[in-house]
């Protein structure tokens, strides 16, 4: 099986590529840099014996999209997967950001994997898509408003997805992320445990055939989101101190 | 300005003598390094923080942790070759190497210990005598200084920095990658001979009867008998060819168990070296020993260090030469008799090279003493740093955490030199750690 991972260079998608590369599948790694695609490629090569091709790619930016991923016009139709392990955060996103960086928070964490997905679907009937969102999508916050109104844009596209996956042989699955032990969460200190990259792989690669699902990761921001949900917001903005 | 990044983490030397906070930066991907190296004037970089002495941070450092640079770059078996990311430990190496018969033999006693800071500190195994450092198997660096940036360093480009990056304690800048010629091997497994030895001087005498250059010799000895001084073991490490696979190296995270005081006193020194003594008495002279139990000796003792309690303790590792080693060891037994150390540990193993820079190698004897840190036994020390002057013994600086300037001044024949060159390097002297500051390198 031949799987494309965008944002493959580090944190989640660095754990996927190893995790789908161990069950002997082959991949298209992305990122931006390509001196971490080839450290990548080179390192999972040597280690499981299966093909890497890398491709270094902008999700800010669509001329990149157009001319390094859709330029070859058949390679969707090689591909069984796609996954899109990618977020951008700026540290200075905070309401009234510069127009610049609002629409490469848009596009990096919504709009391009939306397009990249249409031209998917678009040469494919089956296939697998694998999103990530937020719990952060859930809620509005003090911080990182821009990234949450991405993540909740892709949250809903992916329900909208949902019903593509009836019309299709497309199965979808999307995972909403809490704290991961990751480089964004590295030594700081936060209000839940972090959890673990390497078992959420394990997680993805397992269930990767399941028609339609949405999952939280760690399991107990379900709760949390429920009760996000259910709390009215008037409340939640007087709970205002605990929301980090 | 390194107060606007957050990410502060408390360190400690791995001898417990020196703790700091830092700002801690896990670079993952190649602009990472850059990036990260801005946001401080000076910084250092860390491979795994098993340093003895305090190499990889000071005071209120930035320091760039190498952990998720640990990636197998290039892998060519025929010409034996490989090159790493240098966050690479060296049980993620051997996991590796190991399936195609290959491996370098100059691997530290640890095998959590990163490949960046072995080369960092030049570092050496108990086949030392035989296999020299790590600086024979290295072919080629890839070094990333914040101001001179990307560089390649081999015998044949850049020679200078890769002489002095090779054991230079991480001050030319951020080792990235590391080229090693391999090494065929051909044993899982060795046949340990032990022998008992009475005294200093039978150390001695039995430590040069190797007989074969692919032996690892090296000697146990307690010190808590003045009468008995040097009373001990020789053990021989012979490699038994054979075909057996040798079994993967777990990944094992160290316990946080910790004991706030120290346990070793005269009487449980006294006590634990009895017993370890008749241990070995008791056991056949001749045992076969699997690879990593040989290669990595430190497995599974690592509660060693933590009977140290909270103030940790102190390893001194000295280099002499044979011609003074009698004289050096005399004058030892009688500052003993003085001044009562604590001494844990107490060995001898061989060792080859050339010493040049900060490199702690040489045709010479190599001692190891590891004491309780007291004032007691910080007054002995004292005692010990003017016999290296004055017999002119080479004190490792990445061990003993102690070692003065004026020590250090003496000893090295070629400090100035290092200085000199690596202030024409980096004019900025950007890399910096407690040790650099403490020894004005």
């Amino acid at each position: 099986m031949n799987y494309l991972i965008i944002g493959a260079s580090s944190g989640l998608g660095r754990e996927l590529s190893y995790t789908f590369a161990k069950n002997k599948n082959n991949l298209i790694v992305c990122s931006r840099d390509e001196r971490d695609l080839e450290a990548l490629k080179s390192d999972i090569e040597n280690k499981h014996k299966v093909e890497v091709k890398t491709l270094a790619l902008n999700l800010t930016s669509e001329e990149s999209i157009q001319n390094n991923l859709l330029i070859d016009q058949e390679l969707f139709k090689t591909i069984d997967g796609i996954l899109f392990p990618i977020g951008l955060m700026f540290e200075d996103d905070k309401v009234g950001l510069e127009l610049e960086k609002i629409n490469s928070l848009y596009q990096a964490n919504f709009s391009s994997v939306a397009f990249i997905i249409s031209k998917y679907l678009s040469n494919k009937d089956e296939g697998i898509i694998v999103g990530f969102g937020s719990v952060s999508g859930y809620l509005g916050r003090k911080f990182n408003p821009y990234y949450s109104a991405a993540k909740s844009a892709l949250n809903s596209y992916f329900e909208s997805l949902g019903f593509e996956s009836k019309k299709k042989n497309i199965k979808i699955q999307f995972y909403i992320l809490g704290y991961l032990e990751t480089n964004l969460s590295f030594g700081k200190k936060l209000i839940m445990p972090k959890g673990s990259v390497k078992k959420l792989s394990e997680i993805v690669y397992k269930n990767k055939n399941k028609k339609f699902k949405k999952y939280f990761f760690p399991f107990w921001w379900s709760f949390i989101v429920f009760a996000i949900k259910v709390i009215p917001f008037s409340i939640i903005l007087k709970m205002n101190k605990f929301l980090k | 300005m390194i107060e606007n990044y957050s990410n502060r983490k408390s360190l400690k030397s791995f001898d417990g003598s020196y703790s700091s906070d830092v700002i801690l930066k896990r670079p993952e991907k190649y602009r990472e390094i850059e990036k990260f190296s801005k946001y401080s004037q000076h910084l250092i970089t860390m491979g795994s923080n098993y340093s003895y002495a305090p190499l990889s941070f000071h005071q209120e450092s930035l320091v760039l942790d190498l952990e998720k640079f640990n990636r197998v770059l290039n892998f060519n078996e025929k010409k034996k070759e490989i090159t790493i990311e240098a966050g690479m430990k060296i049980f993620e190496f051997l996991n590796f190497t190991l399936n195609y018969n290959l491996w370098i033999p100059q691997l530290p006693g640890y095998p959590y210990i990163s490949l960046g800071g072995a080369a960092a500190t030049n570092a050496h195994g108990k086949s030392c005598e035989t296999h020299g450092t790590i600086r024979k198997s290295i072919k080629k660096i890839l070094l990333y200084h914040k101001i001179n940036g990307w560089l390649n360093l081999s015998n044949e480009e850049n020679k200078e920095i890769f002489d002095l990056t090779i054991g230079g304690l991480g001050l030319t800048g951020t080792i990235v990658s590391i080229t090693f010629n391999l090494t065929e091997y051909d044993f899982a497994e060795f046949l340990t001979i032990k022998k008992k030895v009475f005294s200093i001087e039978d150390s001695i005498k039995n430590l040069e009867t190797k007989n074969d250059q692919s032996e690892f010799i090296y000697s146990w000895n307690t010190t808590d008998d003045i009468k008995n001084f040097g009373k001990g073991y020789i053990f021989k490490n012979i490699p038994k060819k054979n075909t057996k696979q040798i079994s993967k190296i777990a990944n094992i995270k160290n316990n946080n168990f910790k004991i706030p005081v120290c346990l070793w006193n005269k009487f449980t020194i006294k006590i634990i070296n009895k017993i370890y003594f008749k241990f070995l008495d008791l056991q056949k002279k001749e045992t076969t020993e699997n690879f990593l139990n040989v290669i990595f000796p430190f497995i599974g003792k690592e509660n060693y260090f933590k009977l140290f309690g909270s103030r940790g303790f102190i390893e001194s590792q000295l280099l002499v030469s044979s011609l003074v080693l009698n004289d050096f060891l005399e004058e030892i037994k009688n500052l003993c008799k003085i001044y009562e150390p604590l001494i844990t540990l107490f060995s001898f193993k061989l060792m080859s090279g050339e010493q040049t820079l900060l490199r702690f190698e040489g045709d010479r004897i190599c001692l190891t003493f590891d004491f309780v840190n007291n004032k007691k036994n910080h007054i002995f020390l004292e005692k010990i740093d003017q016999l290296c002057i004055k017999y002119n013994i080479l004190p490792s600086i990445s061990k003993d955490s102690r070692i003065s300037l004026k020590t250090f001044d003496k000893c090295y024949k070629e400090a100035e030199i290092f200085r000199e060159k690596l202030i024409k390097f980096d004019k900025n002297r950007v890399y910096q750690s407690e040790l650099s500051k403490r020894l004005k390198i």
